[in-house]
């Protein structure tokens, strides 16, 4: 830039400062404020129950959450209408609806953690539904465990975590890696090449994965990490070329993912050569990468849209019917579908007993408590609360859908840190809940069990 | 004699192959490059407008593609003129209602552009909703171009067609800028009004239609950017952001006074962004070629290509 274009900016004196200071502060807060709080105008009846929503509808994160916070919207709205899973037991929660506070952090962990504030304070929120990458939850996790209240975290995730506060009904690690892995090893070969999206959930995944692969016998043969966002696959590409592996593990999240396939494939690597074992890619993805781009390669997850299930089904129907008939649904939706039954249920036998609402009852109700859920029968460990999920390994065919190749034949019980990584490490909660520490250390091989059949 | 190096090296793990398909694949990003930072060479400069939502007419370049494929059942190909003109149209009123009065005021240039920037990314999100989009590529340019073959028959050194495609697109709209800049009324027009717009106003230039024009041609070139890179990535509203800082490193790199150092500024930061990357990784990639960009403009404010002048 020659001098003369660099004036304004010499002569850029108080009060321009004090001008443009006050535009970017007040961008700020109208930012904030338009992302504020927003409860539903319907009717709601006397004395309805005030529950947050928290999920991120703007920003490079709104991809998944959007579709999280429908499939939330869609339970509350069979809950409040006695439809669904819920027919039979009357509109609402024992006659009283739920209200629903939505908040949008707008992608930004920063914004996590102050709108949960407000909901927990301002709104006064029996609990939240909410969040989706680590970042998010990790951003929250102390204020709800400050001010004592409780979140229902929908999403698998890399585990070592096993807070009071936090009911997790997605994937703990031996629900989604301990079973793929050997998958892969006895199916495509000893070599695998690992790659994700650089934050914490791939890289604590592929920790996971490759502790797993080497106690087998297997080798990671590449281990790679693209920024998050990024789209240009081009080096990884060319290094899985070279390392010349068995099968690619892929823990890429959001819009990563379909460039990653499409340019895959257009590198000229095929599924029968090189199959791509991933964990966050969903049907959702794969309708936007285009169908073609993904078949052949396989996904685990607790659910698929072809699990062969009445209540799946259902849901499949009356999810098109409430959003449209092109939406696919997918295993974190599902995730965010059941929690919020496992809290109306919770909720609905506090009242029955004649509880008050708060943390403490919804805790206590809410441990143990047991859904019949798209992908079959799951629970809440009383112990450590996370969810009994179903695994299973889906290999994608031409039209978008999954066949499912492997599945538990029942639900598994979780364990929230990595026996690989954590031999023997458990986490028991004393019920009713002091909130102490209850990490214990059994040194003992945990063995998979599963969850009962009714 | 490449040929000869490769066959020494090829047991290696760090193979003399690898590398070269490396830089050649760094070819792609060269294109990718060059068709991001073409649009905003014009916009900012030879117009000086520093334009915060360059992303976003990438990202409209984009769904025009995807509305005219699930609506018409356009092949990619026959939709770039169309995402040409209704960017350019959109980039034109843009210029007339906002940009014309901001003239000589850069930071409310940028303010203005950024908030256009937020407001076209929740427009997007409100009529397509912000699910991933799919664009479909079309299918005869498909497969890759391949050098060399190993033991087993499989190549060694390949880049697909999709790719050169883009390099060549790329070429051709730079050609055709630099033609129209350089060898044509309006071109002279377009920098006179640069170089003095009072003077050229004296002359009879009529300088606001010149320079909504040019802003148009800018934007729409954004949109032809869009396009032929939405079927290799992912459409979304936020996806221009990606591209922004990239074509904003190209231009400042290369300097703004030429043409040529757009492509100067992408081939450079093209190919040491992969060749870092296959020594070292993507993210440390960045952060080198980033520094080396902020080092360079430090010492070179003006780019790399600059028409020497007297201040």
């Amino acid at each position: 830039m020659d001098k003369k274009n660099q004036q304004p900016f010499y002569n850029f004196g108080r009060r321009k400062f004090l001008k443009y200071g006050s535009l970017a502060v007040g961008t700020g807060i109208l930012a904030a404020c338009s992302g504020g709080a927003s409860s539903s105008n319907e009717d709601l009846g006397e004395n309805p129950i005030k529950v947050g929503v928290m999920y991120s509808t703007t920003g490079t994160i709104a991809i998944v959450e959007k579709s999280l916070q429908d499939a939330t919207f869609l339970a509350i709205e069979q809950i409040n209408t006695g439809t669904g899973p819920w027919s039979g037991k009357g509109e609402g929660i024992e006659g009283r609806k739920i209200q629903k506070v939505v908040v949008n952090p707008d992608s930004n962990w920063d914004l996590y953690n102050q709108m949960s504030k407000r909901l927990i304070d301002e709104d006064q929120v029996v609990c939240v539904l909410g969040c989706y990458t680590s970042a998010s939850r990790k951003s929250v996790l102390p204020v709800f465990e400050e001010k004592d209240s409780i979140l229902y975290y929908p999403v698998y995730y890399e585990g070592n975590e096993c807070s009071s506060n936090v009911f997790y009904t997605g994937a703990a690690p031996n629900q989604q890696i301990t079973d793929s892995i050997p998958y892969c090893y006895k199916n495509f070969g000893a070599k695998g090449f690992f790659i994700g999206s650089d934050y914490i959930y791939p890289k604590e995944s592929n920790r996971i994965a490759k502790a797993e692969l080497e106690k087998i016998g297997g080798k990671v043969v590449g281990d790679e990490y693209a920024a998050l966002g990024t789209t240009e696959f081009i080096t990884i590409i060319n290094k899985i070329k070279q390392a010349k592996p068995d099968f690619v593990l892929s823990n890429l999240v959001g819009d990563s993912i379909p460039a990653f396939y499409r340019q895959y494939k257009d590198a000229g690597i095929t599924a029968d050569k090189i199959p791509i074992m991933a964990y966050p890619t969903t049907e959702e993805e794969i309708l936007a990468m285009g169908t073609e781009y993904a078949a052949g390669h396989y996904t685990s997850f607790n659910y698929f849209q072809t699990v062969d299930t009445p209540e799946n089904k259902a849901f499949v129907e009356q999810f098109k019917a409430m959003f449209g008939k092109n939406r696919v649904t997918n295993g974190v939706m599902e995730a965010a579908y059941l929690q919020t039954f496992f809290m109306a249920q919770a909720m609905g036998d506090a009242l029955k007993a004649g509880k008050e609402l708060n943390t403490k009852t919804i805790r206590e109700y809410t441990r143990g408590q047991k859904f019949q859920a798209p992908q079959g029968l799951v629970k809440i460990d009383p112990d450590n609360y996370h969810t009994y999920l179903y695994s299973r390994i889906g290999k994608w065919k031409a039209d978008g859908q999954a066949e499912i190749v492997f599945s538990t034949p029942a639900a598994v019980k979780p364990i929230a840190w990595s026996q690989t990584l954590y031999p023997g490490r458990v986490c028991t909660r004393p019920t009713p809940d002091d909130r102490s520490s209850p990490i214990k250390e059994t040194g003992k091989d945990l063995q998979v069990k599963y969850l009962e059949k009714i | 004699m490449f040929y000869y190096l490769a066959q020494a090296d090829i047991t290696s793990s760090f193979s003399i192959v690898a590398l070269a398909n490396q830089l050649l694949n760094g070819i792609s990003i060269v294109g990718i490059l060059l068709l991001t930072g073409l649009g905003l060479a014009i916009t900012f400069g030879v117009m000086r407008i520093i334009n915060l939502a360059h992303g976003e007419f990438i990202m409209l370049g984009a769904y025009v593609t995807f509305l005219l494929q699930s609506t018409f059942n356009l092949d990619l190909l026959l939709t770039i003129p169309f995402s040409f003109l209704i960017t350019a149209t959109i980039g034109a009123l843009v210029e007339v209602s906002i940009i014309r009065r901001l003239y000589g005021r850069p930071l409310e240039t940028l303010l203005a552009t950024w908030g256009l920037s937020i407001v076209l990314q929740g427009v997007i999100k409100l009529i397509f909703t912000a699910q991933l989009k799919y664009v479909k590529a079309p299918a005869y340019i498909s497969g890759n171009l391949t050098f060399l073959a190993d033991a087993e028959g499989s190549p060694m050194i390949a880049i697909s067609y999709y790719r050169l495609f883009i390099v060549f697109i790329a070429l051709v709209l730079l050609a055709l800028t630099s033609y129209l800049l350089y060898n044509t009324d309006l071109g002279r027009q377009v920098r006179a009004v640069t170089q003095n717009r009072d003077m050229a106003k004296c002359l009879g230039v009529n300088t606001s239609l010149v320079d909504m024009i040019t802003f148009a041609y800018g934007c729409g070139l954004a949109g032809v950017a869009g396009t032929v890179i939405s079927s290799l990535k992912s459409v979304s509203p936020p996806m221009g952001q990606d591209y922004l800082v990239d074509a904003w490193m190209t231009v400042v790199t290369g300097g703004v006074d030429k043409l040529i150092g757009v492509l100067a500024g992408a081939f450079l930061i093209g190919e040491s962004n992969a060749g870092i990357a296959y020594l070292l990784n993507d993210p440390v990639a960045r952060v080198i070629v980033l520094a080396a960009v902020i080092v360079l403009i430090r010492y070179k404010p003006e780019g790399l290509f600059t028409i020497q002048k007297r201040s």
